[in-house]
């Protein structure tokens, strides 16, 4: 058995031992007034949303990994407008991470949808499977801080930093890209951020891809000792790529969150298996 | 996991990948017996490559003071505590490589350095091991030693920080075995940065992603050595490409002196990883120490290098290092000559085994005064 074989038997193996939600679990994503991104979570009508909780497990089948992730469960609601569905995620995090250095990590979740919602052959909860392409919209509190205060600049980080001179200062913009590292290649990471979320695929383990194409967007709010996070999305878009929704409809979304101040990163993190989605009317 | 030959343990090892040899590997070789930490390599390497924003204190080429000088701090002290006691005594490692000690859901036995580890690059600097006590007089190997261990990534055959990538964002490339880390496809995870026991892969915090020495592949890909190399006023390195030692050309200065001569070391080959830097260790350092460091036969590589004189083809390759800036894959001694040949055997350099000396008469007539130096 090749390395890729083995993993989806691990897989098989660690769904089948995964706690199957009560079959009344439902996640219902009530219909509300309006239009366009969903982004007010101190909105009164998400009072209206029945909340599940959603119990989040190890990952323990790709390594690296953490046995013992630091959040055990989400509180999940869901909404949407007729264009847009949104999910309000909340999770008790006591340290608010959103510094990036080398051993500081953000809090992130994400949220997981099938691309194409066929009976009998749903993709892995686990990142998707080849041919099972998913839809993941991953929150990151370190593109919330930059979204709201800006990128951090290296006194932002450290401020007493000595620095004569950047190359940027002294050449032309072409001149100066090739110093700029992983900015200078459009990596999704160091690119000046529009939103806090990340529109991806996958197809597995390691297969996580930056869409050309970015939809969706969220806010996170960090307060009293837990992260408040919605993510929203368009019901259609022209993307292949992009799973479809209705009023009326019926889907499933998986979730995965990092603790940062746990060192949660990739692939050490904590995830779901389905939940079962309804779009009210 | 999968097994794979490592030569410089002598034995199958696991890795997380199949092992599939480059073409061509490249490699270093450092004299540290002629290293003067003066940092030239240090500032042409950062010139070049890591002055912009988030690498203020990344250094792809530093050079340490062995044994109390680290960057980052306690790199290898570290991790040799975390791998434990192993029998490193006979050609075959007995003991346990960074890949077999992987802790349960890891792929590797690593740690994250903390942030303010990569903030005292010349900790330790000229430290010896202690104080001169009254009456001592020096003897051979020193009892109070230090010495300059410059380092660059090893561009290992079984990389660690490759192994270590969920992703697959390093690579290695199959033309001439540099590593390599994708900047478009790595996301910041810092598993390499975790799991390269030299400590070789940096975190930018400005991008958020790792970057690593890239073995100036540009200049490479155009048969030209590393700036690092270059740049040395030591003439201590010469970089070039290593076989296997089944594959080994005794025409290759750098099979040769790694292969046939013996006298240069892998750093730290218990790790398991096959790097691809080698050092001829120091000579006046107590072999314990070294023996920890470079791997078994270190006072073979001692007493070869101690030889060289008498070797001409061992002084040949030596006399090379720093001799032209172009790669050299074979040579000849020739003569009174050593001559470094490029891929396609033509001629690069010629440097003479024993520099010619010229004795001036004391008295100038010309003049008419006494000459203070006559050679």
């Amino acid at each position: 058995m090749n390395r890729v074989n083995r993993l989806w038997a691990a897989a098989a193996m660690a769904m089948a031992v995964a706690p199957a939600f009560p079959a009344e679990t439902v996640l219902q994503a009530i219909r509300m007034k309006g239009s366009g991104p969903i982004l007010d979570m101190e909105s009164a009508m998400w009072k209206q949303a029945k909340p599940v909780n959603v119990p989040m497990l190890p990952q323990m089948v790709a390594t690296p990994n953490n046995l013992k992730p630091a959040v055990s469960e989400l509180k999940v609601r869901a909404a949407h407008n007729g264009q847009w569905l949104a999910l309000l995620i909340e999770w008790k995090d006591p340290t608010k991470s959103d510094r990036i250095v080398v051993d500081e990590f953000g809090d992130q979740v994400a949220v997981e949808f099938p691309i194409q919602l066929k009976s009998g052959a749903m993709p892995s909860p686990m990142m998707g499977n080849p041919g099972g392409r998913v839809n993941i919209l991953q929150w990151r509190a370190a593109f919330q801080h930059d979204i709201e205060k800006g990128e951090p600049q290296v006194r932002d980080l450290y401020p007493n930093a000595m620095v004569d001179l950047y190359p940027d200062q002294v050449l032309r913009t072409t001149d100066a890209r090739p110093y700029t590292g992983a900015l200078g290649v459009d990596n999704p990471i160091s690119r000046p951020k529009a939103s806090p979320v990340l529109d991806q695929m996958a197809e597995g383990f390691g297969s996580m891809t930056v869409k050309p194409d970015q939809h969706a967007d969220g806010k996170g709010v960090w307060k009293n000792g837990m992260w408040h996070v919605v993510i929203t999305t368009p019901m259609a878009t022209e993307s292949a790529n992009a799973p479809r929704f209705e009023p009326g409809g019926s889907s499933v979304a998986a979730f995965a969150v990092w603790e940062g101040g746990s060192r949660e990163v990739g692939s050490r993190k904590a995830w779901s298996s389905w939940v079962p989605l309804k779009l009210g009317k | 996991m999968p097994k794979v030959y490592n030569w410089q343990i002598g034995r199958e090892m696991e890795y997380p990948y199949e092992g599939v040899r480059p073409q061509k590997q490249f490699a270093m070789i450092m004299d540290t017996n002629k290293c003067i930490a003066c940092q030239t390599c240090t500032v042409a390497c950062k010139t070049t490559w890591t002055s912009g924003r988030g690498q203020e204190a990344m250094f792809w080429n530093n050079v340490e003071t062995k044994p109390y000088g680290y960057y980052p701090l306690g790199w290898d002290v570290k991790i040799l505590e975390k791998l434990g006691v192993q029998d490193i005594s006979g050609p075959v490692y007995q003991g346990k490589t960074l890949f077999e000690s992987a802790p349960a859901g890891e792929r590797i036995l690593g740690y994250l350095p903390d942030d303010l580890d990569y903030a005292h690059p010349n900790i330790g600097e000229d430290d010896s091991t202690s104080n001169m006590g009254q009456g001592a007089f020096l003897q051979v190997p020193h009892m109070q030693w230090m010495y300059y261990l410059p380092r660059i990534c090893n561009h290992c055959t079984y990389a660690a920080c490759l192994g270590s990538c969920p992703r697959q964002s390093i690579y290695k490339r199959p033309e001439d075995g540099i590593v390599l880390l994708d900047q478009q496809r790595c996301r910041g995870y810092r598993e390499c940065v975790k799991g390269c026991p030299y400590k070789k892969t940096h975190f930018n915090p400005m991008t958020r992603v790792s970057e690593k020495c890239i073995g100036c592949y540009p200049a490479v890909e155009n048969n030209r050595q590393t700036q690092c190399t270059i740049t040395c006023i030591g003439k201590i390195r010469t970089q070039g490409f290593i076989a296997p030692p089944d594959k080994a050309r005794e025409d290759n200065p750098i099979d040769y002196l790694v292969h046939v001569a013996k006298v240069a070391k892998p750093l730290y080959p218990q790790f398991g990883l096959e790097p691809n830097v080698y050092y001829i260790p120091p000579v006046h350092v107590p072999p314990q120490y070294l023996y920890q460091m470079f791997g078994g036969g270190v006072e073979e590589a001692i007493k070869n290098y101690r030889n060289a004189s008498a070797d001409m083809k061992l002084l040949g390759a030596m006399l090379l290092f720093g001799a032209t800036p172009e790669i050299i894959h074979h040579y000849k001694v020739e003569g009174r000559y050593t001559i470094g040949y490029d891929e396609k055997g033509s001629e690069l350099v010629r440097v003479p085994l024993k520099e010619p000396i010229y004795l001036r008469v004391v008295y100038d007539d010309k003049y008419q005064t006494h000459r203070s130096n006559i050679t």
